[in-house]
């Protein structure tokens, strides 16, 4: 066991130690976007599909940078990050740039962010450090409730305001899961449950926009809405269904030609994939998901640190969160919320934070044997 | 750092941790697992179970069919001469996305082409309220020249094309226009009680009056449809011929006119108002069915100004009314025929008694005044027709009673409809008390029984009736009556029911009127045709009670009263008189004496009848190649 004090000590050989299997998935998974975004775009490839192609690209580089920083760095980083995305959010709320009726980013110079994105894997980081500075025995001790339960409330609260819903939940559900995995009671899981579901119809009546309310009525009962909201599921459903069990062909989807299913290069990419390669490739993408979070589990149980096993569940539940709100959403099984598919979905900013967190993971993964401090 | 990770007593709880997170991780990961396998769930059922619902759906988003219009049937006279017609309506088409600046584009259209402040602020507003993709229609039913010259620089108007479509048009200036109709855009109630897909079509035209109307279903002709691939916005991407159906052109239609004869007729009216009907005496085809003076049809399909709209209608000769079948006006002494057979079928009258005529009749404290001022002297049944002495029906009428004339009436094919198909027959009118008491609410008069006599009064006849009472006479067979469409199966006529030794006097009699001297309407060689008589009756119907005030004022002659005062001139004929042909009825409204005008309307146009019906002197040609 060989221990390494320096951050960036052994580029080469640390090249050599990265788990493969992991950039290779994902880079197939963003080839099957490059070409689901240009078959959308009627096999143009300037109107989307190039662009993505350069943009995972350069997060592929980024991720490998991510990679090889040493897992130390993010976990002094940890608080920081979390604080400074915390100071967007709030930021926000009085700087914010108004874009469709929300919120959601932050003018900076040139650059224009948007921090609920980096909330995201800046609460995992947060929550990873929070637990493993704590003793195991503190976790289901009110103090541990309370920091766990402060540092998920915030930004969640925060993002609510924008208003952003996807986002919000997304951030709780997140952290709900780090709370588990950290280990927490199961008579706090119990009581955690029933106070969510009894905070549900409050959430609904103060936490909610009239348009939000809308969205999940129409999801609920479609006919309230057949030319708005719930065209977009009816049409996606259309896509898949017709679809049927080899699908159309590439280039060959009608509904999407006709222009039927709105945002098809963004949120509504799987609708492409189902229809032109039907329930087969529907099912191979779902199995290249699995696959991804499988290695990514791996990479997990390979970890000793808690910090790192729980940086790297963390991430890996908002990635499998993304998927399957974002299928769920597209299958007619969840309201439309606006979460794209990672790494298939047109859009910059997705796969910079996806390609960010892999490389978290590959860095937690590589360092494993790096010892963080623990006061148990 | 050290001392912490090799403190052994801490490294208990660190391993305990970690198996719990192993723990805890492969719960979730089968949580995950759950989840992925309930959206594969969803898959099968999207795409597999309902597969073909899915697949059925997303055709219907994709497949639309656009109608086609067929073409209208074409409406032809008994010799195939097209009364309504299919002709192309010269239009201009315009896509408004092809169009960069909508006011430029249309202020070089006007250079062109006319275009009316309106018809700018309508293709704006068309523009405004459709995609723009669809094309609007910027003019319709242009000028030939207009027409051409767009053609010339379409190439310089991007997004303006020229089109020529189908329009209906009317030949002759609407001389079938009362018969015929026209056609017009179908409207809210059309749609209402009519689901064919036809209607909701722009360039559809439905029949509206006449033979338009009533023979719709056939000219219509059944609408095709072409299978068209759109997309989300609905824009056409390709066309399908082949899942597409053909359009089935309607059928066309035949009349019993000839529109030569109704031309004849219409120039024989010349300016004057009224109706004329000439029918077949053995089968009832009508040839002519006439109401002048004429309108133009043909505006009502290309769009009708209100200047023309408000002409038509201040017209005191109102042009739009179907006067020869809708029109209701006394018969006057037409009526005498009728009276005369039911005088000699009651028995009570010996055709050879005398009747002294004085000019006047008294009824109580009236005076009932023959058109004779002078009187008539001693009067037979003949010569009561031949000239049209009223005093004779007077007294006959009081003998044989107000029913018998009214039943006699009837028979003879007045104060009922005839069922010819088109809309607007009218019943007319044939009283009788029980008629009276219904519709008046009055007891009947011996002074009503009187006036019915002489076919005035309440009596109401429409030209056509005229023509077919008059055809029944000279049949003498069977109950004749019209038809306006040829090839249609007609049940054998009833029989007429009427002594034969009656007719042949009433014949003979309406013979004395037109071919002895002292007949109200003698003529030597009156239809033109030598060797061909003629047999007819004059009508002369008031139509305002003359006062004592108006005849010391010397108003009562005729052609000193402003026209709609003036009394119709009517005149019934058949011909020939040994072996008959043809009948015609004939108002000439307030055309004075029914001697004058409308007799000599009807003369020309009977003897034009059977020239044509190649009976008779022939045509112009023909009589030179005699001559050679």
């Amino acid at each position: 066991m060989t221990v390494r004090f320096e951050e960036f000590d052994g580029v080469g050989s640390k090249l050599f130690q990265i788990n493969w299997l992991l950039p290779v998935l994902a880079g197939v998974l963003g080839l099957v976007g490059v070409l689901a975004i240009l078959s959308a775009n009627n096999g143009i490839w300037t109107h989307g599909a190039m662009q993505h192609g350069v943009r995972l690209a350069f997060a592929f580089l980024i991720m490998l940078g991510v990679a090889l920083t040493n897992i130390r760095v993010w976990y002094t980083l940890a608080y920081p990050v979390y604080f400074v995305a915390l100071v967007l959010l709030v930021g926000v709320e009085f700087l914010g740039v108004n874009v469709n009726g929300s919120v959601r980013w932050l003018q900076l110079g040139p650059i224009r962010v948007q921090p609920s994105e980096v909330m995201k894997p800046a609460v995992v980081l947060a929550l990873a450090r929070f637990y493993h500075d704590l003793p195991a025995w503190r976790v289901s001790s009110p103090l541990g409730l309370a920091g766990a339960l402060f540092l998920i409330a915030a930004p969640m609260a925060l993002v609510l305001r924008q208003p952003d819903l996807g986002t919000s939940l997304l951030i709780a559900a997140t952290g709900a899961s780090l709370v588990f995995l950290a280990g927490v009671s199961w008579r706090i899981i119990s009581l955690g449950s029933v106070l969510a579901a009894v905070s549900i119809p409050v959430v609904w009546q103060f936490g909610l926009r009239a348009y939000q309310r809308e969205r999940i009525l129409t999801f609920i009962d479609p006919a309230r809405d057949p030319a708005g909201a719930s065209y977009h599921i009816t049409q996606s459903k259309i896509a898949l269904g017709s679809g049927g069990l080899s699908g159309k062909g590439f280039m060959q989807g009608t509904q999407r030609q006709g222009g039927y299913v709105p945002e098809n290069s963004t949120d509504f990419i799987s609708t492409v994939i189902g229809e032109e390669f039907g329930f087969v490739g529907s099912l191979a993408l779902i199995g290249l998901y699995i696959a991804v979070i499988a290695a990514c589990i791996r990479l997990s149980l390979q970890c000793k640190a808690v910090f790192s096993r729980l940086l790297i569940l963390g991430l890996t539940t908002t990635f499998a969160l993304y998927i399957f709100i974002n299928l769920g959403m597209v299958m007619g099984l969840l309201p439309v919320v606006g979460v794209p598919l990672p790494l298939v979905s047109y859009g910059g900013t997705v796969i910079l934070a996806v390609m960010g967190s892999f490389g978290l993971m590959l860095s937690a993964h590589v360092h494993a044997d790096t010892l963080l401090p623990r006061n148990d | 750092m050290n001392a912490l990770s090799t403190d052994p007593n801490k490294k208990k709880p660190t391993a305990k941790s970690e198996a719990l997170i192993t723990r805890r991780t492969a719960a979730l990961g089968v949580g995950g697992l759950g989840v992925f396998g309930i959206l594969a769930g969803r898959l099968y059922q999207l795409q597999i179970e309902q597969s073909e619902n899915y697949l059925a759906l997303s055709e219907d988003n994709r497949f639309n069919f656009r109608t086609i219009v067929p073409s209208r049937g074409i409406i032809r006279d008994r010799y195939g001469e097209a009364l309504a017609a299919n002709t192309l309506n010269y239009q201009i088409e315009l896509v408004p996305e092809q169009i960069d600046d909508l006011d430029l584009a249309l202020g070089r259209l006007s250079n062109i082409v006319s275009l009316s402040d309106r018809e700018i602020a309508q293709v704006k507003r068309d523009v405004s309220r459709k995609p723009g993709f669809v094309p609007v229609t910027a003019k319709d039913h242009m000028e030939w020249d207009d027409f051409a010259a767009l053609n010339m620089r379409a190439h310089a108007l991007p997004g303006i094309t020229p089109r020529a479509g189908e329009g209906r048009s009317y030949p002759d200036d609407g001389l079938f226009s009362h018969v015929v109709g026209y056609v017009g855009k179908a409207n809210d109630a059309d749609v209402a009680e009519d689901d064919d897909p036809l209607l909701l079509q722009p360039g559809f035209r439905l029949g509206k009056t006449g033979v338009e109307q009533a023979a719709d279903d056939r000219l219509r002709g059944k609408a095709g449809r072409l299978q068209i691939e759109v997309n989300a916005r609905g824009r056409v991407v390709r066309e399908w011929p082949g899942k597409s159906e053909k359009a089935v052109t309607g059928e066309d239609v035949y009349l019993t006119l000839d529109a030569d004869l109704q031309r004849y007729a219409a120039e024989q009216f010349g300016e004057d108002a009224g109706g004329i009907a000439v029918m077949d005496v053995m089968t009832g085809e009508l040839r002519t069915l006439l109401s002048m003076p004429l309108f133009d049809s043909n505006l009502f399909v290309s769009g009708l100004t209100q200047a023309y709209m408000d002409k038509l209608n201040n017209d005191e000769k109102r042009p739009q009314y179907n006067k020869v079948y809708s029109g209701g006006y006394p018969p006057a002494s037409t009526y005498k025929m009728a009276v005369m057979l039911a005088a000699l079928e009651s028995g009570k009258i010996d055709p050879r008694q005398r009747i002294f005529c004085g000019g006047r009749v008294r009824l109580g404290n009236r005076l009932f005044h023959c058109w004779k001022r002078q009187g008539h002297g001693s009067v037979d049944l003949r010569y009561s027709l031949k000239q049209s002495c009223d005093t004779y029906y007077y007294e006959i009428s009081q003998i044989i009673g107000v029913e018998a004339i009214a039943d006699m009436a009837r028979r003879l094919g007045l104060g009922q409809r005839h069922g010819v198909g088109i809309a607007g027959e009218q019943h007319g009118i044939v009283p009788d008390p029980a008629w009276k008491r219904e519709r008046m609410g009055a007891g009947w008069h011996m002074g009503d029984t009187l006036n019915s006599s002489i076919g005035q009064g309440y009596v109401l006849t429409s030209p056509m009736q005229l023509a077919v009472m008059t055809a029944r006479i000279a049949n003498g067979r069977s109950a004749v009556s019209p038809t306006l469409f040829a090839g249609q199966d007609i049940a054998p006529f009833p029989d007429l029911d009427i002594d034969p030794d009656h007719l042949a006097i009433v014949q003979d009699a309406m013979w004395s009127v037109t071919q002895e001297p002292g007949g109200t309407a003698y003529r030597p060689n009156g239809t033109g045709l030598p060797g061909i008589d003629m047999a007819g009756k004059t009508g002369t119907a008031q139509v305002r009670g003359i006062s004592l005030a108006d005849r010391a004022a010397g108003l009562h002659k005729n052609d000193r009263l402003p026209w709609k005062y003036r009394d119709h001139s009517l005149f019934v004929a058949y011909a020939p008189y040994d072996a008959p042909r043809f009948a015609v009825g004939c108002v000439v409204e307030h055309g004075g004496s029914g001697s004058g005008r409308a007799a000599a309307i009807v003369r020309s146009v009977l003897g034009e009848a059977l020239r044509r019906d190649g009976l008779g002197q022939q045509t112009q040609n023909a009589t030179e190649t005699d001559v050679l």
